[in-house]
């Protein structure tokens, strides 16, 4: 049994809404409900779902970038959200993000050798003049930059050169755990799978761990060993990627995959249509959040949010009427 | 065929005026849109798809730009030969055009229904104020908007992305125009509302018989969205046929390329995950293309004539209507 390097326990990110002149609270949305989930070391655990869903607070909410309203982060058997803030500093080392937008994640005035040299900076590693000029080599050479980037400001290079460089300054510091937060969905097809194929090369050159926030499911499936997906601020299913699949259980996810265009011509896909909207998280619909599009709901589905179901302790899903095989 | 050709485009180039110097973004393009028939244009971003389309409306702001070449012909007659009162008359009636992202293209101080009703000012003005409301009730209703009556009244910022998208198409289709073009319309929004607005994109198309330009970089969406295809890169169509002809043989390495860049569900069957195919390097500046082809140092079966004196590769019949441009097409 592989090591769990972080554990998600109950988290819950709720972000009230105040109004009026007293700016008393007047509703408020649930983010992130009670979603727990473990990640071995190593792996990668992809999360999907639609906008509003919760992924990018979720994730943003481990790293304490968000400050969670309750539940529990354990990174390497400690809990971080029980620490101060010195000590989160000392813990960011290991946890690292990368961001969807590459044009916004980069300050436009400082060169790639000062945008890499800054987390350094912080955490008093490679402080030789020599080391550090090595440092920042082997990190260019890590994501297969030439060495003159060095010099050069942000705007001289593409959208795909510059997720590496965001790579490469989320590698300086020799994490453990990266939050890749939409890390190729600003980026055109072709480059998209360089990108892919460079974080899968990390992955296994430095033993490292992602948690991999995607919307688009054929990547997340493809780059994952395990995939959790969202709807509302919940986690509905989660399930070793082939299985989710190949044997959906929640009527969500089933819905997303058969929504993906195919890109071959001759295979009609039996699709299923949802109908309707996502629900305006502020006021989600009583019960299991999904049950206004569901084609399975039942009257059960309209009063209490499902409990998980587990099968063979691997896949998880909250429903009450989970599609059948080969259905 | 008998199918009635709507719009033939050839030779199209257009250029823009930049402090670097002049670039050309569409070096010779011809297209040909069929009443009923969905035309997919696929490509990278930089390949000049979208500035075929704003050409097709005479969109190009001018200055920077200019189309200093070629002729686009509506049913015979070339709009780029027409005055701009004629051209009104037709952009938005005759032609009609839908954008990515809704929210920015609709107007976020009139309400919904004044925005549809505009469009009816403009190209029918014969009808009288009743006519007009109860059109733009039918025209939300058939792009299915649940409850059109209230809806008319609602400013877009009540709208949710998807319904914003249907207003949009509610508004090109207002006139019942011969083309539509559709410029990444659903890049903007989720795959389930994705699914809905193809769907609907289909059911109109086949109800009002309108001609489609679909520009698109997912081919996912090509293979279910259109009958024709053509792909770009670098301003130059590099492979044009029937859908299903080009996903079952592409001619063009930057086509097999682009199919194989994406992950199936299929090969995640094993264990052993194969790596993405990728297309290697990346979209070359337009200030600085290489001489002959564009795509050479990207492309794996690249010989000496692609890097030559010939110039970039024409596009040439490589079997019966299909059409590649290429001096070493895949076999």
């Amino acid at each position: 049994m592989s090591e769990v390097l972080l554990e998600v326990k109950n988290l819950h990110k709720r972000f009230p809404i105040r109004g009026g002149i007293l700016g008393r609270e007047v509703a408020a949305v649930n983010a992130v409900n009670n979603v727990s989930f473990k990640i071995n070391r190593g792996e990668t655990l992809g999360l999907v779902g639609e906008s509003g869903c919760g992924k990018t607070t979720l994730g943003r909410s481990i790293l304490r970038l968000i400050e969670p309203t309750s539940g529990q982060v354990i990174f390497n058997g400690k809990d971080i959200t029980a620490m101060n803030s010195d000590e989160m500093r000392v813990m960011r080392r290991k946890m690292q993000i990368i961001f969807q937008d590459p044009y916004a994640s980069l300050n436009p005035r400082m060169t790639i050798g000062g945008i890499l040299s800054e987390p350094l900076d912080i955490h008093k590693l490679f402080r030789g003049k020599e080391e550090r000029r090595k440092r920042l080599y082997e990190l260019l050479d890590q994501v297969q930059l030439p060495k003159d980037t060095l010099n050069k400001y942000p705007h001289e290079f593409s959208g795909g050169q510059r997720q590496r460089i965001c790579i490469a300054r989320a590698l300086a510091v020799q994490p453990e755990f990266i939050v890749c937060d939409e890390p190729v969905s600003a980026l055109d097809v072709s480059v998209q799978a360089q990108v892919v194929n460079l974080l899968m090369d990390l992955q296994k050159d430095l033993g490292l761990t992602y948690l991999f926030i995607a919307h688009d499911l054929k990547v997340v499936e493809y780059i994952s060993t395990k995939v959790a997906v969202m709807y509302l601020g919940n986690v509905v299913e989660t399930a070793a990627a082939a299985e989710l699949y190949g044997n959906s259980k929640h009527p969500y996810t089933k819905a997303l995959f058969s929504a993906i265009p195919i890109p071959d011509p001759a295979r009609k896909s039996e699709r299923i249509l949802l109908e309707g909207d996502i629900p305006s998280p502020m006021n989600p619909p009583s019960g299991c959040h999904f049950h206004p599009r569901c084609w399975k709901c039942t009257e059960e589905c309209k009063v209490e949010y499902p409990g998980i179901t587990s099968l063979s302790g691997t896949h998880d899903f909250k429903c009450y009427n989970p599609i059948e095989k080969g259905q | 065929m008998s199918e009635e050709k709507l719009l033939e485009i050839r030779n199209l180039q257009v250029q823009f005026n930049t402090d670097r110097g002049p670039i050309t973004a569409v070096k010779g393009v011809d297209l040909d849109v069929y009443k009923g028939k969905t035309l997919g244009i696929v490509g990278e971003s930089g390949s000049g798809k979208s500035v075929t389309a704003l050409s097709i409306m005479r969109l190009i702001p001018d200055p920077p730009g200019k189309i200093i070449n070629g002729y686009i012909k509506f049913k015979g007659k070339n709009l780029l030969d027409m005055s701009l009162g004629d051209m009104r008359t037709i952009r938005g009636n005759k032609i009609a055009m839908i954008f990515q992202e809704p929210m920015t293209s609709l107007n976020p101080v009139f309400t919904v229904g004044n925005q549809i009703i505009e469009v009816l000012d403009l190209h029918q003005s014969h009808l009288s104020k009743e006519e007009k409301k109860n059109k733009a009730i039918n025209m939300l209703d058939l792009v299915g908007i649940p409850a059109p009556e209230k809806r008319i009244k609602e400013y877009p910022h009540q709208l949710s992305g998807g319904m914003r998208q249907r207003v949009m198409i509610a508004m090109a289709l207002a006139c019942e125009p011969d083309i539509l073009i559709a410029d990444e319309p659903t890049t903007a929004l989720d795959v389930t509302i994705q699914a809905q607005i193809l769907e609907l994109m289909n059911k109109l198309k086949e109800k009002l018989g309108m001609g489609i330009i679909f520009i698109t970089h997912d081919l996912g969406v090509v293979a279910e969205m259109c009958d024709d295809v053509a792909v770009m890169y670098c301003g130059r169509i590099v492979e044009a046929s029937d859908v299903s002809t080009v996903f079952k043989h592409p001619f063009h390495p930057y086509t097999k390329g682009l199919m194989e860049s994406i992950p199936s569900f299929d090969s995640t069957e094993d264990e052993t995950k194969a790596r993405l195919k990728t297309i290697e390097g990346m979209v070359p500046s337009l200030f600085d293309l290489p001489k002959g082809c564009s795509f050479q140092d990207r492309c794996p079966e690249a010989i000496d004539e692609c890097r030559g004196k010939k110039g970039p590769p024409l596009l040439e019949e490589q079997a019966p209507g299909h059409q590649a441009a290429c001096f070493n097409p895949l076999k």
